[in-house]
């Protein structure tokens, strides 16, 4: 067998689009045993997840497809991870995300998460029914520049205007998205948030947007 | 014309003397027990605690003095279980965190912890607890029990524990039912088991004490996409029982049974469909066609399909499963808005619900806001019939009692000026 190449990295890209898990991981550990250069694999990643991104978004796939990508994925950066941490290559971004206090609900939430670690974001999650000194505290700890609340009942929606508030208070330097069912673009406005999305797929479009990273 | 027969002629596409008007009929069309207290309250109505019909999304049963008062059209058969798999018997009080004191049934067995109020499968506090209300919630969520399992050797029989032939219970159950609601002037509306198909309310199996199989939310949707044929021999396996289940249920009750609510499986985002044209009619369409068969052959009961979200690329593919009602109707929801529905499928299918959005009106409007979006609504679904008068779901809590009064306003207003 001839050692893969580079530019044999489309295979793991055509695996994440068909969320091929298992040929996700041997195709990642083939790069990995080929000792090819750590960027290239995580840039193959990022290709395939976004093109996930942009068929959800044209309705060409759903839910259950972007939740195999984004496994497959996953199953390539538990591989890929300690590679990239030796080599210094560190996400430029973090992110801290969760569903607010009273809500259990996180299907929304974890596939925003999971797209944000497809573009390559750190995800800090901190799951659901996050009360508002929690995300504070974590965006101190973690620094990161943004943050994604979640919320899919309207008696929780008051929860997230106080958790932005909270953190506006706080005078934290932070982006802060929101989303799930009842949000819209009026009440992201109408509580202070910069940011309201209404997919997880232009979650990450917002994410970027907000940070001012490259797509 | 009696509210049976109103109900009668409008799923039947004939206008019927005035709107048809559910609410708290079956578990999607429903009232939080905290409205249902405080709309007794406005109407005078003897003060009592609220029974809890739902305890996993707290409904509260809308009781006859209540119907009479909202002129609601409905009389429903809940399931004998409630989905924490327990009976509603004996009655005792429960005072919620919200200050609200209700009755629940003697196997309502729930503890508080730091977090939350926990609530156990079938009363019995020796298994895990499979529902969790937060300390600010108002209703119940699963828990997912998801034990560890093979994706390359899905057991069918895992995910079937709770598909099973009509138990000696449910059959005195339904016996007793029938008797209860025989004779009345309202339209008979009940649940019929094991015939949804994937319900994710339902997928986590809140009412078992150890599920098996897959059981995740996630893992459920990833499922339907890396293997549809184990779906579709455990949908095959689901339909057989339901249908020798529907055969008992037809003898026992057929003749008092009005609407059949046969599937909450929601196919719909905010903005889009879970699945494709193709998967639904591959998946689904063939197993939704033998039972929605079955019933137009040997009953008179009217099928109705409830699906949340944006699915009007969907509906087509609904009528050809044979349903004849289609609920809640969401027309917040990518191309829901109510005129195009109307048009395109109006004289095809019932429209039970989309007469106020409980997202955004009906919590958060304004009482005049909430008159013209139902005004606006009746005027549109509500010609020629083929419309049954509901919110979109079930009215939540924290709903102030004056919007619901103003939805009433307005379809007395309609009532009394027409289109």
């Amino acid at each position: 067998m001839s050692v893969m190449q580079e530019t044999d990295l489309t295979t793991l890209t055509a695996a994440i689009m068909a969320g091929k898990r298992k040929d996700a991981k041997r195709i990642t550990q083939e790069a990995l045993d080929a000792t090819l250069s750590p960027q290239a694999i995580l840039d193959a990643l990022k290709v395939g997840m976004d093109d996930v991104g942009r068929r959800f978004k044209a309705n060409e796939i759903f839910v259950p497809e972007v939740l195999v990508a984004a496994r497959a994925m996953k199953t390539a950066m538990e591989l890929l991870e300690p590679v990239l941490v030796a080599s210094g290559i560190q996400p430029e971004f973090k992110v801290v995300i969760g569903t607010v206090e009273g809500d259990l609900h996180d299907i929304g939430k974890n596939l925003v998460s999971m797209m944000l670690k497809g573009a390559n974001f750190e995800v800090i999650d901190l799951g659901t029914n996050v009360g508002t000194q929690a995300f504070i505290d974590a965006v101190k700890e973690s620094g990161a520049q943004l943050v994604g609340l979640s919320a899919l009942l309207t008696t929780t929606m008051p929860a997230m205007k106080e958790t932005v508030e909270a953190m506006r208070e706080q005078g934290l330097d932070v982006k802060v998205m929101v989303g799930g069912a009842p949000i819209t673009d009026a009440f992201a406005t109408e509580i202070g948030a910069d940011g309201f999305s209404p997919d997880a797929a232009s979650a990450v479009d917002l994410a970027r947007e907000l940070v001012g990273a490259a797509a | 014309m009696t509210s049976k027969q109103r109900v009668l002629a409008s799923v039947s596409h004939q206008e019927p003397d005035r709107l048809a008007v559910d609410f708290g009929g079956c578990f999607i069309t429903g009232v939080h027990c905290s409205v249902v207290e405080s709309l007794r309250d406005h109407f005078g109505l003897e003060k009592r605690p609220v029974k809890i019909a739902e305890p996993y999304q707290m409904l509260g049963l809308v009781e006859d003095d209540l119907k009479d008062v909202m002129g609601i059209d409905v009389e429903s058969i809940f399931p004998n279980r409630t989905i924490f798999g327990f009976v509603n018997e004996n009655w005792k009080e429960y005072h919620t965190w919200w200050g609200q004191t209700v009755l629940v049934s003697e196997h309502f067995q729930v503890e508080d912890r730091e977090d939350g109020t926990y609530m156990y499968p079938q009363g019995d506090r020796s298994a895990p607890p499979s529902g969790h209300m937060p300390k600010t919630g108002y209703f119940f969520d699963t828990i997912v029990r998801q034990e560890e399992y093979d994706e390359d050797d899905l057991k069918v029989e895992e995910n079937l524990e709770e598909f099973g032939p009509m138990t000696a219970e449910e059959e005195a159950y339904w016996h007793a039912e029938a008797e209860r609601v025989r004779g009345t002037d309202r339209a008979v509306i009940t649940h019929l088991n094991g015939t949804c198909l994937g319900d994710i309310a339902l997928v986590p199996a809140p009412f078992l004490k150890y599920p098996k199989g897959v059981r995740g939310i996630e893992d459920w949707y990833m499922i339907l996409a890396s293997d549809p044929e184990f779906v579709m021999e455990l949908f095959d396996r689901q339909t057989e029982i339901a249908l020798a289940n529907m055969e008992k249920l037809n003898a026992i009750a057929g003749d008092v049974i009005d609407i059949v609510v046969v599937c909450g499986t929601d196919f719909g985002t905010q903005e889009s469909t879970f699945c494709s044209v193709d998967n639904l009619r591959e998946i689904w369409m063939p197993r939704y066609q033998r039972i929605n068969n079955w019933i137009h052959e040997n009953t008179q009961w009217k099928t109705f399909k409830h699906s949340c979200g944006a699915i009007e690329p969907l509906i087509p593919t609904f009528i050809e499963c044979g349903f004849d009602i289609l609920n809640p109707v969401q027309c917040s929801a990518k191309g829901m808005e109510a005129p195009g529905l109307k048009e395109k499928y109006g004289d095809q299918i019932t429209f039970w619900g989309g007469g106020v959005n409980t997202q955004q009106t009906l919590p958060f409007g304004t009482p005049g806001e909430v008159k013209a979006e139902v005004l606006e609504r009746a005027r549109t679904f509500g010609p020629g019939g083929g419309f049954v008068m509901n919110a979109i779901h079930n009215v939540q809590a924290l709903t102030p009692t004056e919007n619901i009064v103003a939805m009433l306003d307005a379809i007395n207003e309609y009532n009394t000026a027409g289109v």
